[in-house]
């Protein structure tokens, strides 16, 4: 029975890895849309998106039938639990990844805008977070995840700094607006993306710890002072 | 499992059974054959006195001499310890050496009176009622010419006889005791010494365990056990050979893989990862000292290459596939995948190569958009020329105001053309020369170069209002041709003029760094986007082609560039931020 369980579970952690990598690569390809103008890449990005839902189905089932047949306790019943809490974040990065490659679509119809620098950062930046969270997770590196966490405020300051450019740059260039806004909505399509990689490290952090680390961010940065 | 026993405990208690059955047997036999030579001394002794007793009573024998026998017999008894007795033939006791001969009666019943009245020697041994003890008796007859008068019985008892037997038995058993002290300690020592060369081997065998075969067994103790340590020396001798060997395969092996330009994936049937070499390492930056048996998709994220891993193990046959690794830049990998067989031909795993093709795909897409972009080049002016001298031939030439305005337009087409075919030539010149190694490098001052390309930049930047800075320390000098960097910064400086609004500085500063003087040209203009960086030096690129027509230029300004650099064994880099300007950077080499 043991062994049953631990070979479902390898199971397991092949499939919630697999739709990690898809929806890290349909996320990286949304981004490259909006940079390179590429509409073909972005309607790629969206077509893409039913298969992420079926991985998410799938993995969902996995997890359910694994905790019906075994009872898993302890390790198990963690990793089980953090797997299905993971899931749904990976699917609503797979959705904003779709939401970014709509909007590179609608931008790539437009006049070209410069696109200012510090939205490069921001997107490498939460793009970053994201990949740090999956190699915390395959890794089980706890001191990873603690990384993810406490970059988030970083992202969040960034979106608010963009947003205020953009507004100037609005105000400036009147004729870009719709091409302003789509951008905007980026920002804050990537700055949702950052919070659920910092879910999805929180997750990790229960998984290998057993300690719930959502809305603690306080006490860690105390205890790192 | 059962504790297993010791060899110690093993043999000697055998030795130890051994000893005491063999001493227990021999023992009772010895007792065996001791009391029946006891027996038939006694025996005869009895039968000499029955027949010295017979010859006294030879004649007498009748009821009426009863007493007087009787008399005789207990007379004679008195100094000995046995007993006689005379029987008639008809059974009836006349005279006893120790008892009353009429309270016994008959006793013609007795085996060896029966034996005796039939003419022989009768002898029995049996318990004596009479005399409550175990008595040997020994009957004889009384002959008178043939003819059975009487019968003598002499009997003695057994407990004389076994007396001495028993004296014997305890000598013996005391003997007994000592002699299995003895041999119990003979066998504990002859065990040990059995068990210690077994000890020795198996510490030698345990260091052959642990890899150390050059360690030789003692050939010691008995021919079978130095047989053994034979064999197990040449045994160790050929394991390590072998495993010589096995090594220095691995090694040519691992060699092989580490120094291919290709990635190789080596992976189980479960898709886990046992190694990588080298370039694998490098193209999915991970290291092949953490695999731990992972997974693939653990290990690699990339989905293609997933689905890859499962296609090949799911067929018998190679496999072949594309790849793209996103990441910055893309990778394109050309895969090949192959079924890994084990010893017994199953199947274990496979075996992916990665052929990283990224650069040849870049070269491809150059090379076409080139072929494109140099007939689009050449057709625009062409097509233009061949428009207005048309449109001439018609009729517009006997218009002088029209006439005069198209051939303004044709002239400044063939001057683009003759500008792009000009700079076609000095960037194929500087190729060859490059090639040839005939461009002179020499030791110069760089503020030479910069006084010149001001001078020939000055005027378009008066035109555009546009303020040249030139900064560079008197004395800072570079391996250089002048006339070719000269070319290079008139380039890039034009370039920032074109592109920058009017009224924005143009920036040339030369530093001297660690190793290299890095010249950088800034300007303040509109900047190049993320993804045309890379590929702006190609020949004939356009980032934006409508713009760059009107601005004019030969599409080749950066390509030249970029050859001048290379001829001067440096490299150009651009930094770029959409909105805010570029800035362009010659790096040129200190040293050779």
């Amino acid at each position: 029975m043991r062994v049953r369980l631990q070979k479902d579970i390898e199971k397991l952690k092949k499939q919630v890895i697999a739709l990690a990598t898809l929806v890290e690569e349909r996320f990286r390809l949304a981004v490259k849309a909006i940079e390179c103008r590429d509409a073909e890449m972005a309607m790629k990005v969206i077509q893409g998106d039913l298969d992420i839902d079926h991985l998410e189905v799938d993995l969902e089932e996995e997890c359910l039938k694994i905790l019906a047949l075994h009872q898993p306790v302890a390790d198990y019943l963690r990793y089980i639990v953090a797997v299905m809490k993971m899931n749904n974040d990976l699917e609503r990065i797979g959705d904003l990844a779709v939401n970014i490659a709509e909007r590179a679509e609608f931008m790539s119809r437009q006049d070209p805008i410069p696109i200012p620098f510090d939205y490069f950062t921001m997107a490498q930046k939460a793009g970053e977070m994201f990949q740090k969270s999956l190699d915390a997770l395959v890794n089980r590196d706890v001191s990873l995840a603690y990384q993810v966490c406490a970059q988030d405020d970083d992202v969040d300051f960034m979106k608010t700094a963009l947003q205020s450019q953009f507004a100037g740059e609005i105000s400036k260039n009147p004729r870009n607006i719709d091409s302003m806004i789509a951008l905007f909505l980026v920002s804050r399509h990537l700055e949702r993306i950052a919070d659920h990689a910092t879910n999805i490290a929180e997750d990790v952090i229960y998984m290998i710890t057993g300690e719930i680390h959502r809305h603690r961010t306080q006490d860690y940065e105390q205890t790192t002072q | 499992m059962r504790k297993r026993r010791k060899l110690l405990w093993q043999l000697f208690p055998s030795y130890f059974v051994i000893t005491v059955v063999a001493i227990a047997a021999t023992a009772w036999y010895a007792s065996a054959i001791l009391s029946e030579f006891y027996r038939s001394g006694a025996v005869a002794e009895l039968k000499t006195q029955a027949l010295m007793l017979e010859r006294i009573v030879n004649g007498k024998l009748s009821q009426e001499n009863s007493s007087q026998l009787d008399l005789l017999l207990k007379d004679l008894g008195t100094k000995t310890t046995s007993r006689w007795t005379v029987l008639l033939p008809s059974g009836n006791v006349i005279a006893d050496s120790q008892e009353d001969p009429a309270k016994l009666g008959q006793r013609d019943h007795r085996p060896e009176i029966a034996e005796a009245l039939a003419g022989r020697v009768g002898v029995a041994t049996r318990h004596s009622y009479s005399l409550d003890v175990r008595m040997i008796y020994v009957a004889v007859p009384v002959k008178v010419n043939d003819q059975i008068t009487g019968v003598v019985r002499a009997a003695m008892p057994f407990s004389t006889l076994s007396g001495s037997v028993r004296d014997v038995y305890a000598e013996g058993l005391i003997a007994g005791a000592f002699i299995i002290v003895v041999a119990i300690a003979l066998s504990f020592f002859v065990s040990r010494r059995i068990n210690t060369p077994l000890r020795e081997m198996r510490a030698g065998v345990e260091r052959f365990a642990v890899g150390d075969l050059h360690y030789r067994l003692a050939a010691a103790g008995s021919e079978d056990f130095a047989g053994l340590a034979e064999a197990m020396n040449s045994m160790a001798s050929q394991l390590s050979a072998r495993i010589s060997k096995i090594t220095q395969q691995r090694n040519e092996l691992e060699a092989v893989l580490s120094s291919m330009v290709e990635a190789v994936l080596v992976i189980d049937s479960e898709e886990r990862l046992l190694s990588v070499n080298h370039a694998a390492e490098v193209l999915f930056n991970i290291s092949g000292e953490r695999l731990n048996n992972r997974t693939v998709q653990e290990v690699i994220r990339n989905t293609e290459l997933h689905r890859f891993v499962s296609r090949t193990l799911a067929g018998d046959l190679p496999v072949e596939g594309d790849l793209t690794c996103l990441g910055d830049p893309d990778k394109f990998l050309q895969a090949h995948g192959a079924i890994l067989s084990d010893s017994q031909g199953r199947r274990a795993g496979a075996v992916v190569v990665l052929n990283d093709v990224s650069r040849l795909k870049t070269l491809e897409n150059i090379r076409r958009d080139f072929v494109a972009n140099v007939s689009h080049e050449l057709k625009t002016p062409i097509t233009s020329i061949q428009g207005f001298l048309e449109t001439l031939r018609e009729g517009a030439i006997n218009d002088p105001a029209t006439a005069g305005r198209f051939l303004d337009i044709i002239i400044k087409h063939t001057n683009r053309l003759s500008a792009i075919i000009e700079d076609l030539l000095s960037l194929s010149r500087i190729e060859r020369d490059h090639e040839k190694g005939e461009i002179t490098i020499q030791e110069r001052p760089l503020k030479d170069v910069f006084e010149a390309a001001k001078k020939s930049c000055g005027e378009r930047a008066r035109q555009k209002d546009i303020t040249l800075e030139f900064l560079v320390d008197d004395d800072l000098t570079a391996r250089i041709n002048p006339t070719l960097l000269e070319q290079a910064i008139v380039n890039l400086v034009d370039n920032s003029i074109k592109y920058s609004e009017p009224g924005n500085p143009v920036l040339v500063q030369a530093c001297k760094g660690a190793d290299e003087v890095v010249i950088n040209i800034t300007d303040k203009g509109c900047g190049i986007s993320k993804e045309h960086l890379k590929r702006i030096f190609e020949r004939f690129y356009r980032v934006d082609k409508a713009r760059s027509r009107r601005v004019g230029g030969t599409g080749l300004g950066l390509a030249i560039v970029r050859h001048i650099v290379n001829a001067h064994n440096g490299r150009v880099t651009v930094q770029s931020s959409p909105g805010r300007g570029s800035t362009f950077s010659i790096h040129l080499p200190v040293s050779l």
